[in-house]
């Protein structure tokens, strides 16, 4: 009893300040801080270190070749500073490439992705024997690009390719797939198409099978139709998986390179003869392994990153708005009606619904599940 | 001060490194001595297409115990070509023995201290076993013997007998090589048959404009360059006239307006579409393939004269190089030496048909007798012809822009003619994309 009534803890503070809890902490514990703090860094630290390597110091390295004037095979010339860009921004090749460049990805990109929304959601449905579907859609993704762009170069070749023959049995004239520019970008753009729309199908019918089956039954219960119930329910839950695959297809569809580069060998400038479908990662290439302006090449490399990155920031923020007006109509939607149902309770009861929620429930079915999914029909008196 | 410390920091460590590695391996001095059979040196070699050297790699290996061959094909010159330049800009990764196509020497020229001068290795005490004009192609500017010659591709005219004798015009390979002038052959005169042979079937006479120009080109003293490498098209008179000629060929109906490298898939071989196409050594083979694709055989009519219009005239061929990044020059030189001798020549070309540059070979009876390809060509003696075609060409200097401007520059324009632009059109355009591409750089 004693030694508890003695205070002992005034000794130490009557000869010196208490040290900080730190150093009265042994090598143990503070290992066993450090470890807590730090080593979650150290785990993902090989993804950081390996991006460093492979990704930042070749993105910092080309920026610093882009400064010089550097012949592909004897090295480094003159430091010319910005001189390679601003050489670029007033070369019309440079412009005709972007040009090609944003018009097969608009010819690819729009009608893959609603191409595989489609077929995605055609999936999504009870099918028979349904992993032989997904799997036969994505069949094309597996095979190389290269003999995709073989194959179709043939089918598109102007003089004796199979797509020319069929126009000519149904009495069309002839396409100068080759030639031509806006032909030729066709048949690009449909070589990626058909290697990229199963691969996206896929991605968003494993996003689409995440939508909760519950509220596609209380909607269908509430008479939605299977349209309806795909534009109101489906697609808005989609929309982070959009966003990706959105985004992963403008990346790639800015990119394209072994497509223009194999469409036509026989052509000896990279990208046809009028540089008709020259792409700008075949500018880039020509510049650097042709015409061996490694430094001009660099430059282009860098101005070709700020439009992805552009791009990339543009299709973001629009495919954002997009579903999310959906939203922010369904939801204004739903508390417009909730707000008349109001009225007309109190006009016939004298009551405010609001109030009495069973008398809510009354008019109002399905308000329970309307605020998780705001796009769900409110009433269903509504729709018609 | 620093940089010199520095220096014999790495030095010391590399030293150290070589005595660790001499330990490791046993004390053996491998490296500057030669390999034993237990101890060989590996030595690796890349070539593109079909040279024909398999074969030779292993008899090599039996002859040489010393000696592995560790060898890497690539399909195409072209994906050789930026196999080769990524490696050279890398700095890293070459080949003891690198092949080099005649098309990109130009770029290969611009880093040449690169190579190893093989007159260190008795190559002049060997140059004149080479057709002269190959050696001085692989010469630089300073008087540097960086490759060994091993193919080259002398160009000869295929015509087809049938159309020929259909139109009225001799058949006999002789008597075709005297229409055009024999040895005084000119483009005037190819040209002039040329309507002849319209006049009386309404067809044309040759496949596209494009491989007519690359020969007109080719076959002068000074090309796209002049010998003292400045570029010299706008005022060339002599590149303007060609293309007059060509472009009014073009205008007569003359070309057939072909997909080059296509001719729709080897069908335009066989339907008549032209009666005459340029051929070097290595193109007997692929007209022989396009007839063959196209179902056609030896009765297709094709047959090969010993003429040339414009003079003798080379397109393609290949060297072997020894860049000094290898760390066996010597080996590597003897190895590239040998393989470019008269008597490996001569088997790669019964292999490959790829058409000697060493002078011995080329009146070896592998290469002078009989063979598939010549039965296909009626006969005709192709060996004996080439080697007659392979006289008097030149050697013309390449500047580093030449391939982009004979592929970017005249390619479109000359495809161009064959779509019915007018001459003075068409080179106007290739004026502008010269000055775009190659000038204002």
């Amino acid at each position: 009893m004693t030694a508890t009534i003695t205070p002992p803890v005034k000794t130490p503070a009557t000869d010196a300040p208490p040290p900080p809890r730190a150093f009265g902490m042994t090598f143990r514990q503070r290992l066993n801080k450090a470890d807590v703090k730090y080593s979650p860094y150290v785990y993902i630290a090989p993804f950081f270190v390996l991006f460093g390597l492979v990704g930042l110091f070749p993105l910092g390295y080309t920026f610093v070749v882009s400064l010089n004037d550097w012949n592909l095979l004897s090295g480094p010339g003159e430091w010319v500073g910005l001189d390679n860009f601003a050489t670029e921004l007033t070369d019309p090749f440079f412009w005709n490439s972007l040009f090609n460049t944003v018009s097969i990805f608009f010819l690819s990109a729009v009608p893959q992705l609603i191409a595989a929304v489609a077929i995605a959601a055609v999936l999504d449905q009870n099918l028979r024997a349904k992993t032989f579907w997904r799997m036969s859609v994505l069949i094309p993704y597996v095979v190389t690009p290269v003999a995709v762009t073989l194959i179709f170069s043939s089918a598109f070749s102007e003089k004796y390719g199979l797509i020319n023959n069929i126009l000519q049995a149904v009495h069309l004239g002839p396409v100068d797939w080759m030639t031509d520019v806006f032909p030729s970008h066709i048949a690009i753009a449909t070589m990626v198409n058909w290697r990229w729309t199963g691969y996206n199908a896929l991605i968003l019918l494993a996003a689409m099978q995440a939508v909760p089956r519950d509220i596609h039954e209380s909607a269908a219960l509430d008479g939605a139709g299977q349209f309806r119930r795909f534009f109101s329910i489906t697609l808005p839950s989609i929309r982070p998986t959009m966003i990706f695959v959105i985004i992963t297809a403008t990346i790639g569809g800015l990119q394209i390179f072994t497509e223009p580069k194999l469409f036509n060998p026989t052509v000896s400038t990279p990208g046809g003869n009028d540089r008709q479908y020259q792409t700008t990662v075949l500018y880039l290439w020509d510049l650097a392994f042709n015409r061996q302006s490694f430094g001009r090449a660099s430059a282009v490399a860098w101005l070709l990153f700020l439009v992805i990155v552009l791009f990339g920031v543009l299709n973001f923020l629009i495919s954002r708005r997009i579903a999310s007006t959906e939203a922010r109509v369904a939801k204004k939607r739903s508390t417009r009606a909730l707000a008349r149902s109001r009225a007309e309770a109190e006009l016939t009861s004298g009551f405010v619904p609001g109030v009495s929620p069973e008398l809510a429930e009354a008019h109002h079915p399905t308000a329970p599940t309307a605020p998780s999914t705001p796009a769900t029909p409110s009433a269903p008196e509504e729709n018609r | 001060m620093k940089f010199s410390r520095r220096t014999t920091a790495g030095t010391i460590a590399i030293a150290g490194a070589a005595a660790f590695a001499l330990l490791a391996s046993g004390c053996s001095s491998s490296g500057s001595a030669a390999g034993t059979a237990d101890d060989p040196i590996t030595l690796t070699v890349t070539t593109f297409g079909t040279m024909g050297l398999d074969d030779l790699y292993k008899q090599y290996e039996e002859e040489n115990p010393g000696i592995k061959i560790e060898a890497t094909n690539i399909d195409t010159g072209g994906n050789a070509k930026t196999d080769w330049q990524t490696k050279q800009a890398a700095g890293a990764g070459l080949p003891d023995v690198q092949a080099v196509e005649e098309g990109w020497l130009s770029a290969v020229m611009q880093v040449s201290d690169q190579f190893t001068d093989l007159s260190d290795y008795g190559a002049k005490d060997i140059a004149d076993q080479w057709v002269d004009w190959k050696v001085k192609q692989a010469t630089d500017a300073n008087g540097r013997i960086i490759g060994y010659g091993t193919d080259i591709g002398p160009e000869g005219l295929c015509y087809n007998r049938d159309l020929f004798q259909a139109a009225g015009l001799p058949t006999d390979r002789d008597e075709v090589a005297a229409l055009f002038g024999g040895d005084d052959a000119t483009w005037a005169d190819y040209f002039k048959v040329g309507e002849q042979y319209h006049a009386a079937t309404g067809k044309p006479w040759y496949d596209q404009s494009g491989f007519i120009w690359n020969a007109m080109v080719n076959q002068q003293p000074e090309g796209y360059y002049t010998a003292d490498g400045e570029l010299n098209i706008e005022d060339n008179a002599k590149l303007k006239e060609l293309w007059g000629e060509l472009a009014g060929g073009a205008a007569a109906g003359l070309s057939s307006g072909q997909t080059q490298w296509d001719w729709g898939k080897g069908k335009a071989f066989t339907d008549g579409s032209f009666a005459t196409f340029v051929c070097p050594g290595w193109m007997l083979g692929v007209v022989k393939g396009q007839v063959e694709a196209a179902g056609g055989d030896a009765s297709s009519g094709w047959d090969f004269a010993n003429v040339f219009p414009g003079g003798p005239a080379n397109w393609g061929g290949t060297f072997l190089t020894v860049p000094t990044s290898s760390k066996h020059p010597k080996e590597a030189a003897a190895l590239a030496q040998w393989l470019t001798e008269a008597k490996q020549q001569a088997a790669a070309f019964t292999v490959a048909g790829t058409f000697p540059s060493n002078i011995e070979a080329q009146s070896d009876p592998a290469v002078t007798g009989t063979n598939e390809l010549s039965t296909f060509f009626n006969d005709a003696p192709l060996g004996s012809i080439l080697a007659e075609r392979s006289k008097g060409v030149v050697a013309q200097f390449k500047g580093p822009d030449d391939s982009v401007i004979q592929e970017q520059v005249f390619g479109p324009s000359a495809l161009s003619l064959d779509s019915g632009t007018d001459g003075q059109t068409a080179w106007n355009n290739a004026i502008d994309l010269l000055n775009q591409l190659v000038v204002n750089k």
